[in-house]
């Protein structure tokens, strides 16, 4: 089960998936069920249903005539330091830097810190945008929750 | 559900969802790519948490969905304060309504954070990360307009003197508000939850030398056009003058006292310009019964 919530990637960062976003909270497998406990990220964001429906999708492939639930739950709330190592690199392979605490990320197309928030608001509630002084590149940032 | 804290969920609820739609008309209208995200961003939230406070409040039985909720309802059965429903005007007007509702949602999420509603406390620790992008969004715009040209500074305090009056009402007690004291649903009352508001607000005009916003309201000028020493036509007589309703200055400090202008939101009371919002807002679901998207 859980190698086939590592194959649901997050919509709108392909790169990612659910488990590399820290997004699954609980998985129970029974010989009667698959359910799993996921939380969602920005509480506006829409690629919620998509991960639903998505998640259906890949439990029911291996579920056989198992019921499949996927609920998602508040309680704990969903930080970015949920983020896995790995999720932060993929990430940052995909060109968007991972949340750090400091104003200079480094910049994920040439590495400087050189960086600054041009905006805390992109094109998703989950990012911000960035410009790198180094390499002048525009760059998105995701957003920083906790 | 119980009834009292449904009236709650639904002003909230009702708060969220009114002014993201607002937010969300300047979707593709703002002067440039970094601002227009931002307010499409904060629509985006804003709707989003007007979602789960509608799902949570069909989970506990209130309603069939929470469509239902969100779009299913004739506008007196709307709950959020009249400011909400306020249309944008222009920027600085749009900007000094989301100073004012962001801020005042910020004290609530504070004020009901120790709520003995424990679903609600759960959506509101999720949320308030996010709220504080709104705040720190809503506080620059303040500071860039307050302390800007004049021709910005004059519009943003006008637009904040006459939405003063609507603001103080966010806090206008809901009908059910004893019964959520008593079973700890409210812990900090509303009365008091404006008091904590009005201070903050008086500290950020205070320092930008604004407090008169506080003291008088404008009334939109009426008179001839007339030409001035410049040639440029300019509106005689002076905009009226009135005292914001609500409120008064007691030792150094502004409190509330006495009523609430354009009151009754709570209790589905409100203005001319939430009728052609509700009728774009819930066209959809009114023509498409049982559409999905």
């Amino acid at each position: 089960m859980r190698s086939a919530l590592d194959g649901v990637m997050d919509p709108e960062i392909p790169a990612c998936s659910i488990t590399d976003l820290g997004m699954v909270e609980r998985i129970k497998v029974t010989s009667e069920v698959l359910e799993v406990d996921l939380l969602p990220t920005f509480v506006g964001c829409p690629a919620t249903d998509m991960i639903r429906r998505d998640v259906e999708k890949a439990l029911k492939a291996i579920a056989g005539d198992a019921p499949v639930i996927v609920r998602f739950v508040w309680d704990p709330p969903w930080t970015t330091d949920r983020i896995t190592p790995e999720g932060r690199k993929a990430m940052s392979g995909f060109g968007i830097a991972p949340p750090l605490l400091q104003i200079a990320v480094p910049c994920p197309y040439c590495g400087s810190r050189e960086t600054f928030i041009e905006s805390e608001f992109g094109p998703t509630p989950c990012r911000t945008i960035r410009y790198c002084r180094s390499c002048s590149n525009p760059f998105e940032g995701f957003k920083r929750k906790e | 559900m119980d009834d009292a804290r449904l009236t709650l969920l639904l002003a909230i609820a009702d708060d969220e969802m009114v002014t993201g739609h607002r937010l969300g008309e300047w979707t593709g209208w703002v002067p440039y790519i970094e601002e227009d995200l931002a307010l499409s961003s904060i629509a985006q939230d804003e709707i989003g948490h007007a979602k789960a406070l509608y799902e949570l409040a069909a989970d506990l039985g209130a309603a069939p969905s929470a469509d239902a909720l969100a779009f299913g309802r004739r506008a007196d059965q709307y709950r959020h304060a009249v400011l909400c429903e306020r249309s944008n005007k222009d920027f600085a007007y749009t900007i000094a309504r989301h100073y004012l509702y962001d801020t005042a949602d910020e004290i609530r999420l504070g004020g009901l954070s120790q709520s003995s509603f424990k679903e609600l406390v759960q959506l509101f620790t999720v949320f308030r990360p996010e709220e504080r992008y709104h705040t720190v969004h809503a506080r620059t715009w303040f500071s860039r307009l307050a302390d800007g040209p004049v021709d910005a500074k004059h519009r943003f305090s006008e637009a904040l003197a006459s939405l003063m009056g609507e603001a103080v009402a966010l806090f206008e007690p809901l009908p059910a508000e004893e019964s959520l004291r008593e079973d700890g649903t409210m812990p900090v009352p509303s009365e008091q939850m404006l008091g904590r508001w009005l201070d903050g607000v008086t500290r950020d005009l205070e320092s930008f030398g604004l407090e008169r916003v506080l003291e008088e309201r404008s009334e939109p000028a009426i008179g001839d056009l007339v030409p001035t020493s410049s040639g440029a036509a300019e509106e005689s007589g002076d905009a009226a003058r009135l005292r914001v309703p609500g409120i008064e200055r007691q030792d150094g400090r502004w409190v509330h006292t006495g009523g609430f202008e354009g009151a009754g939101g709570r209790r589905g009371h409100h203005s001319e310009e939430f009728a052609p919002l509700w009728e774009e807002m819930t066209n959809l679901y009114r023509t498409h019964p049982g559409a999905t998207w």
